[in-house]
């Protein structure tokens, strides 16, 4: 696969249009990282292969505005594994990025590995080719998988104050890093709530109760929303369960109302859209 | 050389926890190892590597309240707020330690003193354990540190021999362990601990020239603007401070002026009244967290601002690597250099 990726990512530079792939490359580490190509001879950088874990779509926020004062924002090619290829629908959907911008390469995927194991998700994720691309490599792995939220319900089988301590115990290694909101490809938000110097809702602290609020404040905030890529589970380095936050929404709000976020551009039943098309998150 | 048994310096940890808070590595839930206050010896975890976060909180707390603002009738009451009881850091690595020559720079040897930093400082002391071996990432040895370095401890422990071969090093060092069991022992001699590579440090003066360099702007590309890096960092010391109520909706209104961590990471660390962001590009503040390191606080502190712990290394999860960075640099400078002598 990795030899049509470099060729698509070099025709697409070639020929101006895009200016830049964003991609993986090999990292210090073992594993890889992303990579911003604009080079057609750079694009033997591009690696993929079971540990291109990172979901790119975060990093089109910062393709939206031009580089320089006066020019145009700039088109760019993304490659997108299925779970990723999700936050294009929503991005899109809640008119974040145009559609036309983005040059989508999707990939197929057979879930990505940590020594020697499928990553979690990976085990559990039915969806293994791209929902939205413009060129798709790859063939779509044969791979059932079922996925009945079984790590939702025995959180949900506990008793309230049971489910609480199970919380407080995780919030209580959170270090409000907050790299789970900047690795989110949902939270874009200009000046986030937790960021706000007169915030009326929350403080500065980096306490128990400011931990437990952000996260759950996070969470509702991405019901029907979450495209379940679980980015902000890989780079917490705390390891907090955030995919179980999430994940109760997810059954929530697909089981309510049957919509899963970025399955389709269709925005979450939880926002108000204006009349310009952007979307209000309520 | 004095000794101490595994057994003995339970006893005595014990003994300190009784009339100080003592503060260790321990698991804090899913593997994860913390220096965090621990009431009993049995709560220590002895098997770590680094723990993921450095013992700065300790002298430079996460959420630190320095006073206390009480709104009483027509009468403000300010009252400060000061550590009252004494703590030991047990456990601590020795590039741990090494940072808080950064913190005492900047908080303790610069006028005006910082009262609240110097009074923990005053009323901590500082137990180390060598470093059984340098992991992956560790480059203390490049930053004038090594794994069994005890400049900057009050004691330093090495295990040996099934114990302790222990060190005191300040007169703090010697009065806490007039309470610990040791024995004198001649011939303690610690295993040898193999080096990782040498790292290149470019001298603080050389960086300004690579200040336009477009290195800055490509690495930062890949930032996700998180605090990961600053908040593991055993030197990173920026702050917000500001006051918040405490007992909101009473008739009695109680603030209290908090000084909470900061990341120049971070993308509105650099806002201003108004609005005005002027770093608001990642790699100008990836930039300047490395500049502030190697280049600001050299030269107006006089301290480095890194040690080679490696925690950032570990910790980022878009792999921006300090040493990677660190080796470009050279390479930029000496092509620099080359550039430079040819013109002349």
């Amino acid at each position: 696969m990795i030899e049509q990726i470099r060729a698509k990512a070099k025709e697409l530079l070639e020929s101006g249009q895009v200016s830049c792939v964003i991609g993986y490359e090999s990292g210090t580490d073992g594993g890889t990282r992303p990579v911003f190509i604009y080079d057609p001879d750079d694009v033997k950088r591009l690696v993929w292969n079971r540990a291109c874990y990172a979901n790119l779509t975060t990093f089109l926020h910062d393709k939206k505005r031009p580089a320089r004062r006066g020019e145009e924002a700039p088109n760019v090619a993304i490659l997108v594994k299925p779970c990723d290829s999700r936050a294009i629908n929503l991005l899109v959907g809640e008119a974040q990025i145009k559609r036309e911008k983005v040059f989508v390469i999707g990939l197929t995927c057979s879930g990505m590995m940590a020594e020697g194991r499928l990553n979690e998700r990976c085990l559990r994720c039915n969806t293994r080719t791209p929902v939205v691309y413009d060129a798709l490599i790859g063939e779509p792995p044969d791979v059932e998988a079922v996925d009945e939220f079984s790590d939702v319900q025995e959180l949900q089988s506990m008793t309230a104050a049971e489910r609480l301590q199970f919380w407080l115990k995780e919030f209580d290694r959170c270090i409000r890093c907050y790299a789970c909101r900047q690795a989110c490809p949902g939270c874009y938000c200009n000046v986030c709530e937790f960021d706000r110097d007169d915030s009326l809702w929350i403080g500065m602290q980096i306490e128990l109760p400011e931990k437990y609020f952000f996260h759950t404040f996070r969470a509702m905030h991405l019901a029907g929303r979450c495209v379940e890529c679980n980015e902000c589970e890989r780079v917490c380095p705390m390891d907090i369960p955030l995919s179980l936050l999430n994940r109760k929404l997810v059954k929530e709000v697909s089981e309510q109302y049957g919509h899963r976020g970025g399955m389709t551009t269709e925005p979450t039943p939880f926002v108000t859209i204006l009349a310009d098309g952007e979307v209000s998150l309520i | 050389m004095m000794h101490l048994t595994h057994k003995d310096l339970l006893v005595w940890l014990d003994l300190m926890a009784n009339d100080r808070t003592l503060i260790a590595p321990t698991d804090v839930g899913k593997e994860h190892i913390r220096y965090r206050p621990v009431t009993n010896s049995n709560q220590i975890v002895f098997d770590y590597e680094r723990p993921e976060m450095s013992a700065k909180e300790y002298l430079f707390p996460h959420t630190e309240r320095l006073m206390r603002i009480e709104k009483r009738g027509a009468e403000v009451v300010l009252e400060d707020l000061v550590l009252h009881r004494e703590q030991v850091v047990f456990g601590l690595r020795p590039c741990d330690a090494h940072g808080f020559v950064a913190f005492d720079a900047l908080f303790r040897d610069r006028e005006p003193a910082d009262a609240h930093y110097v009074r923990r400082r005053e009323m901590t002391a500082l137990v180390g354990i060598s470093c059984p071996q340098m992991w992956d990432g560790c480059f203390c040895t490049s930053l004038g540190g090594a794994p069994d370095d005890p400049t900057h401890l009050d004691i330093l422990l090495t295990v040996v021999n099934g114990g302790y071969a222990v060190q005191a090093v300040t007169d703090k060092g010697e009065m806490l362990l007039a309470s610990a069991a040791t024995r004198d022992v001649s011939d303690l001699t610690p295993p040898a601990i193999p080096q990782n590579e040498l790292i290149p440090i470019v001298p603080s003066e050389a960086w300004p020239a690579l200040f336009g360099e477009d290195y800055w702007l490509q690495l930062g590309e890949r930032c996700l603007s998180c605090k990961i890096c600053t908040f593991v960092c055993p030197t990173c010391r920026c702050f917000d401070l500001r006051d918040e109520p405490v007992a909101a909706g009473t008739k009695l209104v109680v603030h209290e002026r908090m000084r909470v961590w900061d990341a120049c990471t971070a993308p509105n660390y650099r806002t201003i009244a108004g609005g005005h962001n002027s770093r608001p590009q990642k790699g100008q503040r990836i930039r300047n967290r490395y500049f502030c390191k190697f280049h600001y606080y050299p030269t107006d502190y006089g301290a480095l601002g890194c040690v080679g712990c490696g925690r950032c290394i570990q910790a980022c999860p878009v792999n921006i690597d300090i040493v990677e960075m660190l080796k470009a640099v050279d390479s930029m400078c000496q092509k620099q250099g080359a550039l430079g002598a040819e013109v002349e």
